[in-house]
């Protein structure tokens, strides 16, 4: 970062990031701006916890340096953070080592935007489903899919709304769309996808919402979308469905309730390969050129391969990002449309691996794929993703 | 920016005709360059002719040469801030009858109709 005001423009739309600290490696540097200014100095431990005398004793440490100014809590001239990192020994099994492994110290910078998963936390929101998506994944999917001013975002299995709300957050136009109207109106007490769009103040941007099936959608033909951000029904809680005939249920001798409104249709189980496979169409029909597609694809950890993520002509892959749960996953696919004048990827470009952002090797087959008609290129066998269901319930 | 999408009905299915609507004046943040790009993917002569029939505003017939600001919040105040909090949406085609409730419109299909 070449200066401060980068560093707060960037850690303004990052969520994962703390902040950002000046380090000062020359002793003699570090002296000159200070001598006079007001200071207090912030204790964190990454990997640990300090009590506040830990605290106390670790900030006594730098009272060799010849700093005049005064100590002011509320508003110093600077804020020297100190960073204790113990690593994450626990989770690899291992106790938490006595000493920190590195210490950083330098002038506070610039702060991220962490405090908005406070601000957007579940807990605090008015109106919730069993599937309604935590709020520092909601804000990073916004993120990564380039929600801003002037930006249109799409959730077509919007549920409870939570990829409206922080969408919005960073400015951008959303509309959702479900194909169960209740999720979207809640249960008539007052709470809805409309009283969160309130309760965070965000009326003028979520524009509003439609009740359809993805499978059977009303879009006019339209490159309209600067991007698609979802949570597709991956069918553990609830499975996914679409309008269709359904053989084993009665056929209807009216469509109509009796208070003239139309009866719910019909609907088959919508397989999970055909959910992923159909909003990846959508995508790449729908999305602007440029536009981001950002969704979770759930995979079975034992028989998931990258060869499992369907692709498509018109869609470059920039990551896919696991969040494991053990025995099964989520990944999150980020996927850009390509601009109208770049010609269609190609079979090499086509079945590169992403993992976590690196690009790693050419690990798919061209004879295991098949390439349809609108560009989409899905495994020849099933996805692994297909039995996603009936693999998860086997457990 | 919606249509008919009964399977089969592909004539008239665009744009819908609006009847027993109840609108409401709903305050959207204009943002002038989403507004410029909209224009140009709206299908202008079907807005138009909705505006009208909705007797929320009276549109020119193409869009002008020089659009200015003005002519934007103008087409905001069309577009994004009136909403259809109630009626029905039918189409012409085929007379599918597409209900809106509180602002949410109603776009499943029957199972036979897919
Ligand atoms: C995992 S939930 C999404 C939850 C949402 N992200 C939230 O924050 O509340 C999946 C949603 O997809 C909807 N759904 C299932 N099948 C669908 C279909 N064929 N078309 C559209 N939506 C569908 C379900 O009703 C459910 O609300
Ligand atoms: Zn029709």
């Amino acid at each position: 970062m070449k200066s401060a005001a980068d560093a707060k423009k960037l850690l303004n739309r990052s969520i994962l990031i703390k902040e950002v600290i000046e380090l000062r490696f020359h002793w003699r540097k570090y002296h000159t701006p200070y001598l006079k200014t007001s200071f207090k100095f912030n204790v964190t431990a990454f990997g640990s916890s300090l009590t506040i005398p830990q605290q106390v004793e670790r900030i006594e440490r730098f009272s060799f340096l010849p700093y005049d100014g005064d100590i002011d809590l509320k508003n110093p001239d600077v804020v020297f953070s100190l960073y204790e990192d113990y690593n994450d020994f626990p989770n690899q099994g291992l106790p938490v080592p006595d000493a920190p492994i590195r210490l950083f110290w330098g002038p506070f910078v610039a702060e991220s935007s962490r405090a908005l998963i406070q601000q957007y936390d579940l807990k605090k929101r008015g109106y919730l489903g069993t599937t309604s998506m935590d709020a520092e994944l909601s804000l990073i999917m916004s993120n990564v899919a380039l929600a801003r001013p002037g930006s249109l975002v799409l959730d077509p299995f919007v549920g409870t709304g939570s990829f409206l709300v922080t969408s919005s957050h960073f400015g951008a136009y959303t509309i959702g769309s479900d194909i169960d109207g209740r999720q979207i109106r809640g249960k008539g007490n007052g709470k809805s996808i409309e009283s969160n769009a309130k309760q965070y103040s965000l009326e003028d941007r979520i524009l509003g919402t439609v009740v359809c099936d993805i499978a059977h959608h009303p879009w006019r033909d339209c490159e309209l979308w600067d991007a698609i951000v979802c949570d597709p029904p991956y069918g553990v809680r609830a499975g996914a469905k679409k309008i269709a005939v359904n053989p084993k249920a009665p056929p209807k001798t009216s469509i109509y309730n009796r208070d003239g409104g139309y009866k719910l249709p019909q609907c088959v189980p919508y397989e999970l390969d055909d959910v992923m496979a159909d909003l990846i169409s959508f995508a790449a029909k729908f999305l602007v050129p440029g536009g981001r597609l950002v969704y979770w694809l759930p995979t079975l950890t034992d028989s998931y391969s990258p060869k499992d993520v369907p692709r498509h002509k018109r869609l470059r892959l920039l990551d896919n990002c696991e969040q494991s749960f053990n025995k099964w996953a989520r990944r999150m696919i980020i996927m850009e449309k390509l601009k109208a004048d770049e010609p269609d990827l190609d079979l090499d470009a086509l079945l590169i691996e992403i993992e976590k952002g690196m690009q790693t090797k050419v690990a798919l087959d061209e004879k295991d794929m098949k390439v349809q008609g609108d560009g989409l290129v899905t495994l020849i066998d099933n996805p692994a993703h297909a039995g996603f269901r009936k693999g998860y319930f086997k457990e | 920016m919606l249509m008919c999408h009964v399977k089969g009905c592909a004539t008239d299915n665009f744009p819908l005709r609006i009847e027993d609507a109840e609108l409401e004046q709903v305050e959207v943040e204009f943002n002038e360059d989403f507004m410029r790009r909209m224009i140009n993917k709206i299908e202008w002569g079907a807005f138009v002719q909705t505006a009208f029939a909705l007797g929320v505003d009276q549109l020119p017939a193409t869009v002008p040469e020089n659009i200015d600001t003005e002519f934007l919040q103008r087409i905001h105040r069309v577009a994004m801030e009136t909403k259809l909090k109630e009626g029905k949406m039918i189409c012409n085609g085929c007379k599918h009858v597409y209900p809106v409730t509180d602002g949410i419109p109603n776009m499943l299909l029957q199972e036979t109709e897919v």
